[in-house]
């Protein structure tokens, strides 16, 4: 889902820009509160993860592939702060090493994929540690569905400001053919999501949860 | 490091580099839910100046000078999940270093 180079206005790339680099440096402000060595590893580990799943197109309908985002699955494993410093670190490397995503639409793209998913995950995380088992799978895939749809919804509307759709289309019309797609797409990343979160939750509650009150007795529900 | 976080890198470095490097391979190759979008809406077309990376190693995710087949885009996802995952863990150091620094000693 990167927005390639050329299809953002200067002052839509400009404000994502300056919107996600003080999101990312209040990420890394609070994550330089409380930063636990098992939790640098899983965030390494879940980072070099995602950008690996991010590779693996899977068909959705004819002519269109999608791929997992993986901001969701990061901002329930390891928080908002974190989880948009790991896609940020993603976005960076797919842009400038592997020409994924334009370069002035990296600000975007983190917002896109990071921040907004990472959120819904963050939100998604703070019940898991309250009550887990099959509740936190229901709300863990629907949670993922939303996340994507939220991202989709959102390129589609800095697209829209940027004036990159044609005047043939209403917004509407736009946002309809993306989110149904996307549905689809959001579906498989909230199924991932699910299976990731329950194999990390399993064998590393600790680097899930580290540092945080309550978090332990959370888990042995 | 703790044994626990030992086997975690491991095992999460091993899934990577497999899904990365080799699952990856066998990807689709048709156009994502983005671009598809773009395409059906009659958006394809990039309408201001952008600025896209310079294929300087990588042309895409193909190592450019092993061409299109499977170890090209196994060098890909090598090279870039061990570059974040660099990336992280030496982010992830200096954050922890400050912290340790604040500790009374």
């Amino acid at each position: 889902m990167h927005i390639g180079p050329g299809f953002l206005s200067p002052p839509v790339w400009a404000s994502t820009a300056a919107l996600s680099g003080a999101a990312l440096a209040g990420s890394l402000v609070a994550a330089n509160r409380r930063l636990e060595d098992r939790r640098v590893i899983l965030m390494g580990v879940m980072g070099a993860f995602v950008f690996a799943a991010q590779m693996v197109n899977f068909p959705v309908l004819p002519g269109t592939s999608g791929h997992l985002g993986g901001g969701f699955l990061l901002g329930v494993l390891l928080g908002a702060p974190l989880a948009i410093v790991v896609m940020a670190s993603i976005l960076v490397v797919q842009a400038l090493v592997f020409q994924d995503g334009g370069i002035e639409a990296l600000g975007a793209n983190i917002l896109v994929m990071g921040i907004l998913p990472a959120l819904v995950g963050a939100a998604v995380r703070s019940l898991w540690r309250k009550r887990p088992g099959v509740l936190g799978d229901v709300v863990t895939f629907l949670g993922g569905v939303a996340a994507v749809l939220l991202g989709a919804t959102s390129v589609i509307l800095l697209l829209w400001a940027s004036g990159s759709l044609p005047g043939s289309v209403s917004l509407w019309q736009a946002i309809a053919v993306m989110d149904v797609v996307h549905l689809l797409i959001g579906a498989v990343e909230g199924a991932a999501s699910v299976a990731v979160v329950r194999f990390v939750l399993r064998t590393r509650p600790d680097a899930v949860f580290a540092g945080l009150p309550g978090g332990m007795e959370a888990l042995s529900a | 490091m703790t044994t626990a976080d030992r086997n975690t890198l491991l095992v999460g470095l091993a899934v990577a580099l497999v899904v990365g490097g080799a699952v990856s391979y066998f990807a689709s190759a048709e156009p994502d839910g983005l671009e598809k979008t773009q395409a059906d809406l009659g958006a394809d077309e990039a309408r201001h100046g952008g600025v896209e990376a310079p294929p300087v190693a990588f042309d895409e995710y193909r190592l450019t000078w092993l061409g299109e087949g499977f170890w090209a885009n196994a060098a890909a996802g090598v090279v870039g999940s061990l570059l974040v995952l660099g990336i992280l863990l030496g982010v992830g150091r200096i954050l922890g270093r400050r912290r340790a620094a604040e500790k009374p000693a």
